[in-house]
């Protein structure tokens, strides 16, 4: 399939897009500069809880000094302190997990990373509080530490080097490295896989690039044991473009992994999800019919034509944007509609200096470009852009609040007038898209 | 008005069946009862009586009559469960229905039971709400969704080697 | 939060008292959904599990949190005393011990494949007693001439 021609035909479906544009373009003087409460008083159909995540999102959270003695607990240990992202103090001492609201949605806000303008979390009486500038906004808490922490594979390998647990998901990166650094063409807002100290550690000192899918086959193995845990398996890992075609490497890998993980189930697909590069039709059916896996998701990253070539320069070189539709798109006709993600880095594509100069030709663009995937049963997701320490685009700045808000929205709304769910990416085993999280009141 | 499925019909006329009814107050916070007086006449409308006028769900039937608001029903015994919404079509004060509803209080509570009116509900929506039905529905609709990997369907227990 | 009674705790810790909680849906009618699970935590707020993520219970419950709408629990013992309790949702847990508790209690209930996707928290604003008897009492007080001319209490014969 032509996706360039596709997009001419965009011209012509413009009545979600109209609808939300115009709906929600009645932005004051303070355009763009509203907090939490603000907004939820101006969008009164979108949940607080909701607003709030995407704000802890964008500013990240930071633990007062009688917080961070409490995660040392082991209901909460999770893990030593990374410096992937932007630098920590050096200190040896555990983060928690992910983020819990009240209402059950995850944040995945980074505990332990340094961020300019953060919540702070306070520990008081037992619980877990968030603060805003000295005002307690909302009691929280922090993912459990799962059972099988703390244990070993037959190989001697620390379990949770191998997986890390969201609330209910475990995550998996088979391969941790990503070849498009070494030209120097990873992504501009990117900033994994800089920094492996973090996994080195938990390997003591024999941290290998490639996992064993022994390991993992046992790793999820033992994580099964915890009752009620565990309701999907996400693999991702950085991009190895070698072989012919290219990622055919790659692939292999990603299926002896999958087969390994496989064999803790007597069903023959389990709720998964490989987020990956995007492969040609015979690597994707191959994948299909020899494992178990129910959901594929390449990510696009950034929708336009432009920006997408300047912000990921390895992707656009490694096959270029067309093939990545072209695969999402083809997906479908193997894993069925909404079973096939993609997921972009909202707000990236504002970056300076060739970024959109509005956020309302940003939404415009992502509107448009959800509206295509959705038609297509692609299930187009956002999630927050920061502007890590070790990424390219480190120091820049992130869109007021209010696009987050205003996106969320719109991008939920064309999803639910195609009739798409987000099943493999909802609040409890992503925990990174504000508009998915929107689905649970459908 | 379409006729109820048999087995909600029997149902309705068990006596071992647990009926609630449930209806708005007025500012919009539901409010329920428990009706044992819950039944269908013609296996078409449900009919209830309620004891007193000022019962909190005799009034806000009379609202949801007035203004035309929804009310819901649900009858379940052992693992079979219905839901009904449907919307207040007419109050009896009198007549052999009001008759047949209060000489069936008296011979439950005593010949001092009293009851206040009947009223007449219209089905609008019925739903098999089995808890093993809409599971059913909702992992063949869904199957990826809010299903942990350790239970038993799914989980393989027995140790397997690599290929 | 209103602390339950002695009476109300037992009423709805009793395995043989019908347990209901009561949504409204985004247009606002209501819904309601038989909960043998219902208990009090140690900390006076109720708890229950939902089954499915997607029902209609918990659809609404999660549009109670998230736009401060009331839930209603009615509980009816079984000598016919009943207790309406009106409350608020609090939270909702899908990991950690909690949830960790009912998901065991369902799987021993149900069986090795038996599954809930969460656990809420409700915390009780207003209980008010719904016994027949009660509220008959308080009504014919209030209401003396509100009854039939041929009740027992009524008539010479």
């Amino acid at each position: 399939m032509n996706c360039t021609r596709s997009l001419g035909i965009l011209t012509g479906r413009v009545f979600w897009l109209n609808k939300i544009m115009k709906g929600e373009n009645r932005m004051g003087k303070n355009n763009g500069k509203l907090g939490v409460e603000e907004l939820v008083s101006k969008y009164p159909d979108i949940s607080r809880f909701i607003i709030l995540k995407l704000d802890v999102q964008k500013r990240g959270i930071e633990l007062t000094e009688n917080a961070q003695e409490a995660v040392q607990d082991s209901k909460y240990r999770f893990r030593p302190r990374s410096a992937a992202y932007s630098g920590d103090d050096g200190s040896k001492k555990a983060n928690p997990g992910p983020l819990l609201l009240r209402d059950g949605t995850t944040v995945l806000s980074g505990a332990g990373l340094k961020y300019e303008d953060p919540y702070r979390v306070h520990h008081v009486d037992g619980k877990f509080f968030l603060f805003d500038k000295g005002k307690k906004i909302e009691e929280v808490d922090f993912t459990p530490r799962p059972d099988y922490y703390g244990k070993k594979t037959s190989r001697g390998v620390p379990m949770e080097s191998i997986a890390s647990a969201r609330p209910q998901r475990l995550d998996i990166s088979p391969y941790r490295y990503c070849h498009f650094w070494d030209t120097g063409d990873q992504c501009k807002y990117c900033a994994f896989f800089t920094d492996m100290e973090e996994q080195r550690q938990l390997a003591d000192k024999n941290f290998p690039k490639v996992i064993d899918p022994e390991d993992i086959y046992e790793t999820v193995r033992e994580a099964l044991k915890e009752p009620g845990r565990i309701s999907q398996i996400n693999l991702t890992a950085g991009a190895d473009y070698s072989g012919d075609p290219p990622f055919e490497n790659e692939v292999n890998r990603y299926i002896k992994v999958l087969q390994a993980i496989g064999r803790n189930f007597k069903s023959r697909r389990f709720p998964s999800q490989l987020i990956a590069p995007a492969y040609t039709k015979r690597q994707i059916k191959r994948i299909y019919d020899e494992t178990g896996l129910s959901s594929y998701c390449p990510d696009i990253e950034v929708w336009d034509e432009k920006l997408f070539k300047w912000i990921c320069p390895g992707k656009e070189k490694w096959l270029g944007r067309d093939h990545w539709i072209k695969s999402a798109l083809d997906a479908v006709e193997i894993f069925g509609k909404g079973n096939v993600y993609t997921n972009f880095v909202a707000g990236a594509e504002t970056a300076k200096p060739y970024g959109f100069k509005t956020i309302d030709e940003a939404l415009k663009s992502n509107f448009e470009a959800c509206e295509f995937f959705s038609k297509h049963g692609v299930v187009f997701l956002s999630l927050v852009w920061r502007p890590w320490k070790s990424s390219k685009f480190a120091g820049q700045k992130q869109p007021p609040l209010e696009y987050y808000v205003r996106l969320v929205k719109g991008l939920h709304e064309i999803r639910k007038a195609h009739g798409l769910t987000s099943d493999n990416d909802d609040y409890k085993h992503c925990g990174n898209h504000g508009d998915s999280d929107l689905e649970r009141i459908d | 008005m379409s006729k109820l499925p048999k087995e909600l019909v029997d149902l309705l006329k068990d006596r071992e069946s647990v009926k609630v009814l449930a209806t708005l107050n007025q500012d919009g916070s539901p409010h329920t009862v428990i009706k044992g007086s819950l039944t269908t006449l013609d296996g078409e409308a449900i009919a209830l009586s309620e004891g007193l006028d000022t019962y909190q769900s005799n009034k806000n039937l009379v609202r949801s009559i007035w203004f035309d608001k929804s009310v819901s029903i649900n009858i379940t015994k052992g693992p079979v469960s219905y839901q009904i919404k449907g919307k207040p079509y007419k109050c009896l004060i009198t007549g052999e229905i009001f008759k047949q509803f209060l000489l069936k209080a008296r011979e439950k509570k005593g010949p001092d039971a009293d009851i206040a009116a009947v009223w007449i509900i219209t089905p609008e929506e019925v739903r098999n709400e089995s808890p093993a039905i809409r599971r059913k529905e909702e992992e063949e609709k869904r199957p990826y969704f809010n299903r942990h990997l350790d239970r038993e369907s799914l989980i393989n227990r027995e140790l397997s080697s690599a290929r | 939060m209103s602390k339950l009674s002695k009476e109300v705790v037992d009423l709805i810790k009793d395995c043989a008292s019908i347990k209901i909680v009561t949504t409204t849906d985004e247009n606002g009618n209501p819904h309601a959904a038989f909960k043998g699970c219902l208990t009090v935590l140690e900390d006076g707020n109720l708890a229950f599990a939902e089954t499915l993520e997607g029902s209609q219970n918990n659809i609404n419950l999660v549009r109670s949190l998230w736009f401060d709408k009331n839930v209603q629990l009615t509980v009816r013992g079984k000598d016919g005393k009943t207790f309406q309790i009106k409350g608020k949702p609090y939270k909702y847990s899908y990991t950690g011990p909690l949830y960790k508790k009912f998901y065991l209690a369902a799987r021993k209930k149900r069986g090795q494949d038996s599954e809930i996707s969460g656990v809420w928290v409700i915390v009780p604003e207003e209980v008010r007693d719904e016994t027949y008897e009660a509220r008959k009492k308080i009504e014919d007080e209030l209401h003396p001439f509100f009854r039939h001319f041929d009740r027992e209490s009524v008539l010479v014969k």
